[in-house]
């Protein structure tokens, strides 16, 4: 048989490649914009489309699914092809996926801003936008499984394993995890409610962090680690007994996010007891890793790219020994809602993905240009800068949240909180929050001057657009001698593989979501909460639309901390109206679940109007256009009528008298401020967010009365 | 680089010192706008850090210099500023067994003739301690879902919050019974005493001012220098006001906030504004009183 010759395309690698620089540093310069406002609240310049709560998912979307997500497909194109000695399936669907995935980066970019939001974390984007990203996705699966038909290599590589778990895994995750009910162009209900949405949304939030940050970096690790140092990978059997257990467990860890939450207890349980056995399948990765780099250590002291490599390897198995201790309940009730967890996924998000990335961009660059790197010495200011920003930015996060969950949990003798003003803690620990930003600068500064170095790189070379290859074809099948060991087999059948990985995940999926989706007994209802009124329900959206969930939890754990700071600890119950579910995970305010008649309806006029007024150094950004932009009540009958068919019982023709409703309240809630001579007109939004606020916990306050 | 194994723990060290001070020193409560403070703690810190690193390059080079005067060769210099190489041979092989690897020699008879690429793979065995501990995670997993769901020995969290709460209530009665702190709506008395107006003076500015104004003179919450009181103004009926709140008009519960004590003391300063008639007051709202200093003598 001849050999046969073809052409890796490196093209689209290069264009992957140059998206996840630009949206690097885009992605990353918001994330430092959002960390300078949580010192400096003037910092989003009293402009609306700037405050934390809209561009805090600006920054996780733009450096997960645009920096990361350009650079899992830089490192698939460029790997896949010489793995499979194949060129990409179609060059038109390679096209098709990186500008389609572009487009979709930009509308977020342009919607988030704009306060379009799901309010779901990591998947805030809209509908209209979570179709296109399916779309997308289908296309990079039938690109990618195009090229593994057409391959000229039996057998599939441990890195394809993890891609293939990552393009089916991802899939699942997304489409369950977007079932919604549009209600207009670019609003939607989540279609589960309260405990159920919270339990899907971090079974996806949890995944999308192990299929989306892990699996496909891992797959890349075993791609460009061994090709760096030149070294085989250290065990084959490592390799095996890892990628499965890893795929298996990984799925069954989300409800470690929602511990002491009214999320019943056997599924927290399971979400605690997978997470343990979690630490030794992760670190089967870095170990793999680490001793594949046996024998060539003497390298990593000269090689700034192996440096990076050894770092990414050392922070992902420190991040994926910290996540299991966190999922303990001890160790959870004290880290959870605090900065520790900011700490926790940047040394994953900077350490491991970051610089997985620039080491393959270091490496892979000059390889498609057909030169050698601009400067060695820029690149390795970029590690030193780069190290140095993640543990300025991590060490004083981790003192941060330390410090304020444990002066939130303090008592006196006398039994009252030592510290009951929560302004108090988050004063404390402002000093580390501008440390963090100068981290924060650091890394970003590593980042532009490798933006620089890669460009004069590219500059100084010709890009070698089409590469030529040649591979002899594959024998027919019946030629191949049978293999002893059945991994062996699996290997070679693309498709079965992917079945396989897709029954694995799903066992702990069906086991973990099923039950809570469907056995009523699994969430106890509460006679006395009721749907919300037509005025409420647009002041959430209001809620949903700043952002607020950002910063403000809604769900009170039992603790006596929580009780006595923010009153009686959640109900299942309570929350079974919440299309979507508004828990949040991070207080970098207090909590909001017992807000309710807390405070009168002047104090949250002023407390909007400006923060500062009523919370003297406060770090809240003040929301003075709520105070004149009209509310849109021409949404009102389709959002009834949305929450009906979730099963919302609000009474038959409700939604033709809603408005009229709308504005009685309204009016009632003016006509109080008006007493304390605020003079605002009804019809302001304002007036409908305080509605929301004001509702916020009453239904159980209502139940102790009508008890007693 | 040289200087691997220096910058990360001075880094390190100056990040555990550095909050801590911060703290301690108050840099900022209540004073947002101290960024000198801020601008001097980051400034001085990346000074320490560059000044080391100037240290410990003039260090080197001074060493350099003397060895040099003094007639060593300059592999005789790399040796002495680099002396561990030799050493490192030996926990290599302390590594390798504590790893259970086999020694690189034997790497030859591993590999797995198949190529992807070019990347070779090894034929290594899982590492034994790597087992070991996958096993104790999974032991650890079971035990665990054991303890909490079918023994029923640890507490899931609203046991658990049932044993906080009941074990706080013990500490707290405890504590009580041994303290003068025991006072309520139906035992305040009205006093005049310097020291408790002052404390009262402390928690009303921290507490109390933003709706009531900074004298009382009423703002969202109404004036409370002037004659006329919406739920009475008695020291009694202030206490109850304070403790329990008016929900429906906005003034919020302080028994979670402040101590029956601190409440006293806050009741009795605002009581001693009486009549100090402050600037911008507020229009009377309720009903007009007469002092009950007499009263509840």
């Amino acid at each position: 048989m001849q050999p046969e010759k073809f052409y890796y395309d490196n093209k689209i690698v290069r264009n992957f490649g140059i998206a996840t620089v630009i949206w690097g540093i885009i992605g990353m310069t918001v994330g430092l914009i959002a960390a300078i406002q949580l010192f400096h609240p003037g910092a989003n310049m009293n402009n609306q489309y700037t405050t934390f709560g809209r561009i805090r998912p600006l920054h996780t979307n733009a450096v997960i699914f645009a920096f990361v997500g350009n650079a899992i497909f830089m490192g698939v194109y460029y790997s896949l092809q010489r793995l499979l000695k194949a060129r990409m399936f179609s060059d038109a669907l390679s096209k098709i996926h990186f500008w389609g995935w572009q487009l979709i980066i930009v509308s977020a970019v342009i919607t988030l801003p704009l306060g379009l939001t799901t309010s779901h974390e990591y998947a805030e984007l809209e509908w209209p936008i979570d179709i296109a990203i399916t779309i997308i996705w289908v296309v990079f699966g039938i690109n990618m499984f195009g090229t593994i038909f057409k391959r000229r290599e039996r057998h599939l590589y441990v890195a394809i394993w993890f891609y293939i778990a990552t393009f089916v895994t991802i899939a699942v995750l997304h489409i369950v995890n977007s079932f919604e009910l549009p209600v207009s162009a670019f609003k939607s209900y989540m279609v589960y409610a309260g405990v159920q949405d919270a339990l899907v949304q971090w079974w996806y939030g949890h995944n999308a962090v192990a299929f989306f940050l892990t699996t496909p970096y891992l797959g890349m690790m075993y791609y460009f680690l061994p090709k760096m140092a030149n070294r085989p990978v250290y065990s084959y059997k490592l390799s095996i007994l890892h990628f499965w257990a890893l795929i298996f467990i990984y799925i069954w860890a989300g409800p470690h996010h929602l511990l002491y939450t009214t999320l019943p207890g056997w599924a927290q349980s399971l979400g605690v007891a997978f997470s343990i056995m979690l630490i030794a399948p992760s670190w089967g990765g870095m170990i793999n890793g680490l001793l594949t780099l046996r024998g060539a250590w003497d390298k990593v002291r000269d090689d700034v790219i192996l440096k990076f490599m050894v770092v990414a390897l050392t922070a992902y198995g420190m991040a994926t020994f910290e996540g299991p201790m966190l999922s303990l309940k001890q160790v959870n009730s004290i880290a959870h809602f605090s900065d520790w967890i900011i700490a926790h996924v940047h040394v994953g998000a900077l350490g491991w993905n970051g610089f997985l990335t620039f080491g393959i961009l270091y490496w892979l660059i000059p390889r498609i240009y057909k030169t050698e790197l601009f400067s060695k010495k820029l690149a390795s200011f970029h590690f030193w800068i780069g190290t140095l920003g993640i543990i300025f930015y991590a060490v004083p996060m981790y003192w941060a949240g330390f410090t304020q969950s444990l002066m939130l949990k303090e008592f006196t003798p006398e039994g009252m909180l030592k510290y009951p003003n929560f302004l108090e803690t988050t004063l404390q620990i402002l000093p580390m929050h501008i440390m963090r930003s100068v981290g924060g600068a650091m890394y970003l500064l590593g980042v532009i001057v490798m933006a620089y170095n890669l460009t004069k790189t590219a500059l100084q070379g010709n890009l070698l657009a089409d590469e030529p290859a040649q591979a002899m074809p594959l024998e027919p099948l019946h030629a191949v001698a049978r293999e002893a060991s059945w991994h062996r087999r699996l290997e070679r059948k693309p498709i079965q593989l992917m079945i396989a990985a897709l029954v694995v995940i799903l066992i702990g999926t069906f086991i973990e979501l099923m039950p809570t989706l469907t056995i009523s007994s699994n969430i106890p209802t509460i006679a006395s909460v009721k749907p919300y009124t037509s005025l409420e329900l647009q002041g959430r959206d209001l809620y949903i639309r700043e952002g607020c969930s950002n910063c403000h939890s809604q769900t009170v754990r039992p603790f006596r901390s929580e009780t006595e700071r923010y009153g009686e600890y959640s109900k299942a119950g309570e929350f079974v109206y919440d299309h979507p579910f508004l828990w949040g995970s991070k207080r970098t305010g207090p909590d909001l679940a017992r807000e309710g008649s807390k405070y009168g309806n002047a104090w949250h006029y002023n407390h909007l109007m400006d923060p500062r007024l009523m919370s003297p150094g406060s770090i809240m950004p003040g929301y003075d256009w709520l105070l004149t932009q009209p509310l849109d009540t021409t949404t009102t009958k389709a959002k009834i009528n949305a929450m009906r068919t979730l099963g919302v019982p609000y009474p038959v023709g409700y939604e033709n008298q809603a408005n009229a409703d709308l504005d009685k309240q309204a009016k009632a809630i003016a006509a109080d401020l008006a007493k304390d001579h605020i003079k605002v007109k009804s019809n302001k939004e304002v007036i409908a967010i305080i509605a929301y606020l004001q509702r916020l916990g009453m239904d159980i306050k209502a139940n102790k009365t009508a008890n007693k | 680089m040289k200087y691997d194994r220096v910058i990360i723990p001075i880094a390190l060290l100056l990040f555990i010192n550095m909050p801590a001070r911060a703290a301690d020193d108050n840099l900022i409560p209540g004073d947002l706008m101290n960024y000198i403070g801020f601008g001097a703690v980051v400034f001085a810190l990346l000074l320490i850090i560059i000044v080391l690193l100037v240290l410990l390059k003039t260090t080197l080079i001074l060493t350099r210099i003397i060895l040099k005067s003094e007639g060593y060769t300059e592999q005789e210099i790399a040796a002495e500023i680099k002396p561990q190489k030799a050493v490192k041979k030996a926990k290599g092989d302390v590594w390798i067994k504590l790893m259970s690897l086999r020694p690189l020699s034997e790497e030859k008879d591993l590999i797995i003739e198949h190529a992807y690429d070019g990347i070779q793979e090894l034929d290594n065995p899982t590492p034994a301690w790597f087992m070991y501990l996958f096993y104790g995670t999974i032991f650890f997993a079971i035990g665990y879902l054991l303890n909490y769901h079918v023994f029923h020995t640890g507490q899931l969290q609203y046991e658990e919050y049932q044993t906080e709460i009941s074990q706080a209530d013990i500490a707290k009665k405890a504590f009580l019974s041994k303290s003068a702190n025991r006072v309520d709506e139906t035992t305040v008395k009205l006093v005049t005493d310097p020291a408790v107006l002052s404390s009262g003076k402390a928690i009303f500015k921290q507490n109390c001012a933003a709706c009531h104004g900074e004298n009382a003179q009423g703002v969202v919450g109404p004036n409370l220098t002037d004659d006329y009181w919406l739920h009475g103004g008695k020291i009694t009926d202030l206490f109850k006001t304070i403790k329990y709140g008016v929900l429906n008009k906005g003034m919020p519960t302080w028994e979670k906030q402040l101590s029956p004590k601190q409440i006293a003391d806050v009741a009795n300063y605002v009581k001693s504004l009486h009549g100090t008639n402050p600037a911008n007051p507020k229009e009377a709202q309720g009903t007009k009183e007469t002092d009950d200093k007499l009263a509840s003598k």
